[in-house]
């Protein structure tokens, strides 16, 4: 930028701030006009619903375990395919209860805990399928809220969430600390075994 | 090209956020106010949500009877509900206000009761607890508690201030310059901060708010700069900046806080609390971006080069667009 388009910049700066301590009027209410909101909406989605955090994390300790590569991976593929799956949600008119939450939290807990080496051909494609089918059950529940921009802000909290918890899971070099990982992945196994138990309970009664 | 990608970027957010003319997460606010004996006026604002009337109502104890009609106001950004009622013989201390259907919304509701005698008393509610007890006097760690996570809510809601400080990352060079910018920044906020919230000084928010936008506009160009191995007065001490414009995010924290309208023997250790809660969002954010430079070290991510320049023209573009639209609302008096 030349010195002449910064003293223009410095200029505009400090005549806002002239205008601001110029004017009478008192500050009542907090009003940030920046329409993030849904985004905002969205973030909180994913961060206090358990069902779809506990299998995020999941994911990212698992493909933290099989390597950089694939921890790669999840951290780009991931948020794409909940997107993908959260605007097919959005446009779906479905009433159905499969207990794809459940169904996660046995499988990625239970890859965890067995440290099973899936090869890479089978991680991509697992953690898509993760992606569109929790994507789509985000997308009925946001259809009636703030929608769309949500989406936006769940890619972001998931890119965000799977680069440091599989970067995190990369860098730990003590053997003891992958054991410390397997335990986590049998909580989540045992938690998704539960949650089974409960969903068929629930249909025979 | 680059120009091509910042017009791309701008029309991209311009597009996004078009019809966003309130924010979704703005405060709903209580007020009862003693006007005689077990008699109060109960003026409850719900923000509009979305669009529509807010999805939470506020209903009052069984034990309290309204008198006359009560009375509905629709204003641009919230519905005016307003009703006079007597309390009975039990009083006040102890009754419960619920707010069904804010647990559905990421709305925050300020209660405030006025007393006749002159004393007041404020409290917070939450959609995780969507109901308050109102009481006199509370113990010291609960007015804490709020103000602290007030404080929290305030930065991390608040995009625009979290867009400066990822600028102000972008520009520092090494872990010195990012201490010395950082503590930079909070001492200046929390200089305007403490001078608005205990009546000092004042800035009415339109016009700030365009100025905050104006300090994320300023920093785009600058990030492109050290992109481009070039040097300026920005780049050599960017502490200096983030003092000048965290003068003005401070005036911003203090409306968060001045809504509130706490009592007057609260205002030191909530301003206090605040502060803090504000302190440690900035803190949280900060260590997720470095957290994530490092994630992606140790992920060995090879980004093309066109994102590298992606964070210097989204914050810069972002700057500009939030500067226009707030400057538009500026002039047509909202």
């Amino acid at each position: 930028m030349k010195r002449g388009c910064i003293q223009r910049t410095g200029a505009l700066v400090l005549g806002v701030l002239g205008v601001i301590f110029l004017l009478p009027a008192a500050a009542f209410a907090h009003l940030v006009t920046t329409g993030m909101g849904p985004v905002y909406d969205g973030i909180g989605h994913l961060l206090l619903t358990p069902e779809d955090l506990v299998p995020v994390i999941a994911l990212s300790l698992y493909c933290g375990m099989r390597g950089a590569r694939a921890g790669r991976y999840a951290m780009f593929m991931l948020p794409l395919a909940w997107l993908l799956g959260g605007l097919v949600g959005l446009n779906l008119d479905l009433d159905v209860t499969i207990p794809v939450p459940a169904l996660s939290f046995l499988l990625l807990g239970g890859l965890i805990a067995a440290d099973a080496n899936l090869p890479d051909q089978l991680i991509g494609p697992m953690t898509v399928m993760i992606g569109l089918l929790h994507g789509v059950f985000n997308g009925l529940v946001l259809k009636s809220g703030p929608g769309g921009p949500a989406l936006l802000g769940i890619m972001g909290a998931l890119f965000v969430l799977v680069a440091l918890m599989s970067a995190f899971v990369v860098s730990l070099e003590r053997p003891w600390t992958r054991i410390v990982v397997r335990v986590m992945g049998s909580w989540v196994a045992a938690s998704g075994m539960l949650m089974i138990g409960w969903y068929f309970r629930g249909q025979l009664s | 090209m680059y120009r091509l990608i910042f017009l791309f970027i701008f029309l991209f957010w311009a597009g996004l956020f078009q019809p966003a003319l309130g924010h979704e997460s703005q405060p709903g606010s209580v007020e009862l106010v003693e006007i005689g004996e077990d008699r109060y006026r109960v003026t409850w604002k719900a923000p509009i949500y979305y669009g529509k009337p807010h999805p939470a109502r506020l209903e009052l104890p069984e034990s309290w009877q309204t008198l006359g009609q009560p009375t509905e106001r629709r204003r641009a950004n919230d519905i005016v509900f307003e009703r006079v009622v007597t309390i009975g013989q039990r009083g006040l201390d102890g009754s419960i206000l619920k707010f069904p259907g804010l647990e559905t919304t990421i709305t925050d509701v300020y209660v405030r009761v006025k007393r006749a005698d002159g004393s007041q008393a404020t409290s917070v509610v939450r959609p995780t607890k969507p109901w308050t007890e109102l009481r006199g006097e509370r113990p010291w760690y609960e007015t804490s508690r709020e103000y602290l996570f007030l404080g929290f809510h305030h930065i991390l809601l608040g995009i625009d201030h979290l867009l400066f400080v990822l600028g102000l990352l972008l520009i520092v060079k090494n872990r010195v310059m990012l201490i010395k910018t950082i503590t930079s920044f909070t001492v200046a906020h929390s200089v305007t901060l403490g001078i608005a919230t205990l009546g000092y000084a004042q800035a009415p928010l339109p016009p700030l708010n365009a100025a905050i936008a104006l300090s994320i506009l300023f920093l785009g160009p600058e990030i492109v700069r050290v992109k481009r191995g070039q040097t300026s007065l920005t780049i050599r001490y960017p502490w200096l900046i983030a003092f000048g414009f965290g003068l003005l995010h401070g005036f911003g924290f203090a409306s968060g806080l001045s809504t509130t309208g706490m009592p007057q023997a609260e205002l030191p250790w909530a301003l206090l609390c605040f502060n803090v809660g504000v302190e440690l969002g900035q803190l949280l954010f900060v260590f997720t971006a470095l957290g994530l430079v490092w994630a992606f070290r140790t992920l060995q991510v090879h980004w093309p080069r066109w994102v590298l320049w992606l964070p210097g023209y989204t914050v810069g573009s972002l700057g500009a667009y939030w500067t226009i639209q707030r400057t538009v609302m500026l002039i047509r008096g909202f």
